[in-house]
């Protein structure tokens, strides 16, 4: 199997300074709001005053309160967050917990933004987001994630906003907020603030380098065909036949996955549609179908007249994917120590180990990290833009080291 | 990967996000551009400007124009480059294209030039398809959209409501209700200020509406003053809520060529779902009631079911609202047709009395104090109605104010009165007599007033100290801006004005000061309440001692005892005026008065 990946050629600049950096993570399984976000608290609070800390933490906890226990801790101005639909923590990948992902100290610079979606919908938002870029006290090594509403248009306009700000120097990482796959609503978190519709933006810079690794792991089970007709985030043809209908002859779907809803979004889970692009195949997660319309669902733009293949993974390939994106990002350091890692993470991959192998994941994760922190959430898209202007991802692994 | 060669398919990738529904449609199609071929910056330059670019800071674009001519295929980056490659793109434009890592191929550059042209045409087909669209909508705004405020018209206006009522757009808790503002005094604020500051004030007031509703809501304007608001509320309290709050915002004065105007909106407030107007058994107060009950006839009330019922209801509100006094609402009940159509009828009527002259000068006596004798008269309007017989003010005034028809009646009479008055002063030269002519806040803004009183003096050969234009001391400082040019018009004519219902309004020294007032007419409220309540009794013996400070008459209005005439007399008052020293009476019955005078005079 070969994996798609892509990362940047980080240009490592020996520290000249002795500015400490730190990273910790806190993470709770308890599903009292209140007793989940202390416990995730105590190791943030033993490292002193960070200078950003992601919230992630599933739909089913008040993430007012999280977010208001969080300022009243750390102040408002470095808290931003997201409902997620699971969530990674060391040694652990949890459904309806909660993770606090924070760095600071001396070596590190952080600035927040906020964008609300508007008639533009999520690029406006981005766009509005990604300027704290422009307060940002940049330093050798700069990095902006992003964490946009997953329920709310089109999330490549994310990618497309935030790079209008972020320009070619500075790499996007994020990813999309998730709702324990109700598919109701996501929320963002913005200092003491709950949002939706919008995208929240942390721009960090560093003296050490900042590595990212992408990769998604899934094969061509097609030939390439082209997007006859596509309208936002619904695919309506495949070289000219009804897509619902290429995809499930091309699978031989079993009678049921053919007319029930439910059952479909569960099989398309591992066969999603891959975007052609210069050299490598981007991901687009499969949500759904309309059984009238003979079309395909998908939470980001196919593009009409792109050209298409029908992707098909398994466990393995996801497995493959982890290990790959987080080696990837650990080598894009280029010698310098890790000091921790952030990971936004598919659902969809999620799905596809199920929970008996989910375990595996972290042990993969595990394998390129050691003992150092790790933390992040399972999305409802991913973000990773290193090279070229486009940057959004389905059944994606990101992650981002910090040196 | 490379199985598949590069094709015409990424270009029609790239130009699929031509349309005319991304107002960004440009900038989409540079990012797809950059997407489909890995590229970090995307430009389109000219040799002037940038553009549109991705992918680098302002500080970095700014050499681009620059290089348009020379079309480098490497530009710096900090520590690296990017390799560039420039496609033209119309005549002077040129797409720049440019990645890091791998130089574009020959294919590459090939596609890129091919888009370049594609984006050229698809820019020109896309501008055309805007324009034509826009076009469009402009011709649906014109045709459902009144032209000055930008406000949906008559049309739109009935359609939503029509929609609201048929149960799409409301929550389901929630009725549709409408909202009838208009203007107090917009006519006269008009006639002021000229039909341009009009339709500016009107614009304003649109503005100030369209700031005070929700965004589910619809401002609309009907005609002239006329706006309704559609909206949905859940009990009458939300629409009164709404209802003070337009009152509030719109009631601002407002800057109309360089002057302060103040004004208030009425407003009459309407309900989906109200009951049928109880006709049964309903007493017709006035001929015009039995009049406007015969012409309709029982049980030809509609609910409140149509769209334009709705907004007929809120408009019968509104004239409550405008009963009830300037800047105030009022919701309809059922009641409220029948007025209405008492209301139409009468005006209808009053149209007919003022063609076929069945609007007469009445005449009330104006007496010297303490000789008692007459000195002159006060114009009064009556209405002769061939069916009805002789009808007061209150019958039709109201009527004749809001239809404009009271400017016609007022200068109907000044001609009138002013004609039999001159009569009488050529048939009894012992008597020294004046007039005074009540003037409604409509007629003495009006541009006309002065030309028709120059006239009236001239017609009837009275003098201008020998006639009163008699209005209330709340018109004269309402709009100090207007009224201040037509008194400054009057005066000039060497009329003088009498102000009516003294001590009821603002009752400001200054003003008696600063405009040419002849007399002051104490309200009656306070003669009512002589040998009664002392307080009354100070206050007209302070309005006595001001009048005569500023050598301005006083008549005391509404003397109807002889108790009262003796306290006036004890106070010192000038002249006195009321049912006690004649009722107001046709011309026969005052020459018959004034004969007897005369011969009293002649007598000695």
């Amino acid at each position: 199997m070969t994996c798609s990946a892509s990362g940047p050629s980080a240009v490592v600049v020996p520290a000249t300074q002795e500015r400490t950096r730190w990273i910790r993570v806190g993470s709770s399984l308890d599903p009292d709001t209140d007793r989940a976000v202390e416990e995730a608290l105590q190791p943030l609070l033993q490292a002193g005053k960070p200078k950003l800390v992601l919230l992630f933490a599933s739909a089913t906890h008040d993430l007012e309160c999280v977010a208001s226990r969080l300022a009243d801790a750390f102040g408002e101005d470095v808290v931003i967050g997201c409902s997620t639909a699971g969530e990674l923590a060391p040694d652990r990948s949890s459904l309806g917990g909660l993770t606090l992902w924070a760095l600071g100290g001396e070596g590190f610079t952080v600035s927040l933004g906020m964008g609300q979606g508007g008639p533009e919908g999520l690029r406006q938002a981005a766009n509005e987001a990604a300027h704290c870029l422009d307060r940002l006290e940049r330093r050798a090594h700069t990095v902006l994630v992003l964490l946009a509403d997953g329920l709310c248009g089109d999330q490549v306009e994310v990618v497309r906003g935030a790079y209008d700000v972020a320009g070619v120097e500075v790499p996007l990482v994020g990813g999309c907020a998730g709702d324990d796959l109700a598919m109701q609503r996501t929320h963002q978190v913005f200092g003491r603030r709950l949002l939706r519709q919008s995208v929240v933006a942390a721009a960090i810079s560093s003296d050490a380098p900042l590595g990212i690794g992408v990769s998604h792991c899934w094969e061509p089970r097609s030939a390439p065909m082209l997007v006859t007709a596509s309208t936002g985030t619904e695919v309506i043809s495949l070289d000219d036949r009804p897509a619902l209908d290429v995809l499930l002859e091309a699978f031989e779907a079993p009678e049921d996955v053919r007319t029930n809803a439910e059952i479909f979004t569960s099989w398309v889970t591992t066969r999603p549609l891959g975007i052609r692009r210069r050299d490598r195949i981007e991901i687009r997660y499969v949500a759904g179908a309309d059984f009238t319309r003979r079309s395909l669902k998908t939470i980001a733009e196919v593009p009409q007249g792109g050209l298409a293949h029908l992707m098909q993974g398994d466990g393995h390939s996801v497995l493959e994917a982890t290990q790959q994106a987080c080696e990837m990002a650990a080598q894009a350091l280029e010698g310098q120590p890790m000091q921790g890692l952030l990971l936004f993470d598919c659902v969809a991959r999620r799905s596809v180990l199920a929970e008996d192998r989910i375990v595996e994941e972290v042990q993969r994760i595990n394998s390129v990290r050691g003992d150092l922190p790790v933390g992040g959430f399972y999305t409802y898209g991913e973000i990773a833009r290193t090279r070229g202007a486009g940057g959004f991802h389905n059944q994606t692994l990101v992650a981002l080291a910090l040196a | 990967m490379n199985e598949v060669p590069w094709s015409l398919h990424l270009l029609s990738e790239v130009l699929a996000a031509f349309t005319v529904d991304d107002p960004q449609a440009l900038r989409s199609v540079i990012h797809r551009v950059a997407e489909a071929v890995d590229a970090e910056v995307v430009a389109i330059v000219s040799p002037q400007q940038v553009k549109l670019c991705i992918g680098l800071s302002s500080r970095q674009q700014a050499p681009l124009p620059s290089l348009v001519t020379r079309q480098p295929t490497t530009l710096p980056l900090g520590e690296q480059s990017l390799h560039a490659h420039w496609a033209p793109l119309g005549e002077k434009d040129q797409l720049l294209v440019a990645r890091l890592g791998e130089p574009f191929d020959l294919e590459e550059r090939s596609l890129l030039r091919a888009m370049g042209r594609s984006i050229e045409l698809s820019s020109e087909v896309l501008r055309a398809v805007k324009a034509e669209r826009e076009a469009k909508e402009q011709a649906l705004l014109q045709a459902t959209h009144d032209a000055m405020t930008g406000l949906p018209g008559r049309a739109l206006v009935l359609e939503r409501l029509e929609e609201l009522l048929q149960g799409r757009g409301c929550e389901p808790d929630a009725t549709p209700t409408v909202l009838f503002v208009d203007i107090d005094r917009f006519k006269q604020i008009n006639d002021a200020h000229g039909h341009a500051s009009g339709d500016q004030f009107l614009c304003a007031v649109a503005e100030a509406l369209r700031g005070v509703v929700r965004g589910t809501d619809l401002v609309g304007r009907l005609s002239g003053d006329e706006f309704v608001v559609v909206t949905c509320t859940r009990r009458q309290e939300e629409a009164e809520i709404l209802a003070r709050r337009i009152i509030e915002r719109v009631s601002r004065p407002l800057l109309l060529a360089g002057k302060l105007v103040s004004h208030s909106p009425s407003i009459g407030i309407a309900f989906e779902e109200v009951q049928t107007l109880p006709r049964e058994g309903s007493q017709a107060a006035t001929p015009f009631e039995a009049a406007a009950a015969a012409a309709t006839g029982p049980g030809a009330d509609p609910v409140a079911q149509s769209a334009e019922a709705l907004i007929e209801n809120a408009d019968m509100a509104m004239y409550r609202a405008k009963d009830l006094g300037r800047g105030r609402f009022a919701c309809y009940d059922s009641g409220m047709r029948l007025q209405a159509q008492r209301r139409a009828a009468t005006e209808m009527e009053l149209r007919r009395a003022v063609r076929h002259g069945e609007l007469l000068p009445f005449f009330q006596p104006i007496v010297r104090m303490p000789e008692r004798r007459i000195v002159g008269f006060e114009a009064l309007v009556r209405w002769q109605h061939p069916g009805h017989g002789l009808l007061p003010p209150s019958e039709f005034v109201p009527v004749a104010e809001d239809s404009g028809l009271i400017v016609e009646i007022d200068l109907h009479i000044l001609h009138a009165a002013s004609r039999i008055l001159a009569d009488w002063k050529r048939r009894f030269p012992g008597l020294s007599l004046r007039l005074s002519v009540n003037v409604s806040g409509r007629t003495f803004v009006d541009p006309a007033l002065t030309a028709h009183v120059t006239e009236a003096l001239e017609a009837s050969g009275l003098s201008a100290d020998e006639l009163y234009l008699e209005i209330t001391e709340t018109m004269l400082v309402e709009d100090i801006d207007s009224t201040t040019e037509v008194v400054e018009r009057l005066k000039q004519l060497g009329i003088q004005l009498a102000i009516d219902d003294f001590g009821t309004g603002y009752s400001s020294l200054l003003y008696l000061k600063r405009f040419p007032i002849g007399i002051l007419k104490i309200d009656r409220s306070f003669i009512d309440g002589l040998g009664i309540d002392r307080e009354d009794e100070v206050i007209v013996k302070a309005v006595i001692g001001v009048a005569r400070a500023l050598g301005i008459a006083l008549v005391a209005e509404g003397v109807e005892t002889d108790r009262q005439l003796q306290i006036l007399e004890d106070l010192g008052c000038d002249f006195v005026q009321g049912y006690g020293l004649g009722r107001p009476m046709d011309a026969s019955a005052a020459e018959q008065l004034l004969q007897q005078a005369a011969l009293a005079l002649e007598r000695g």
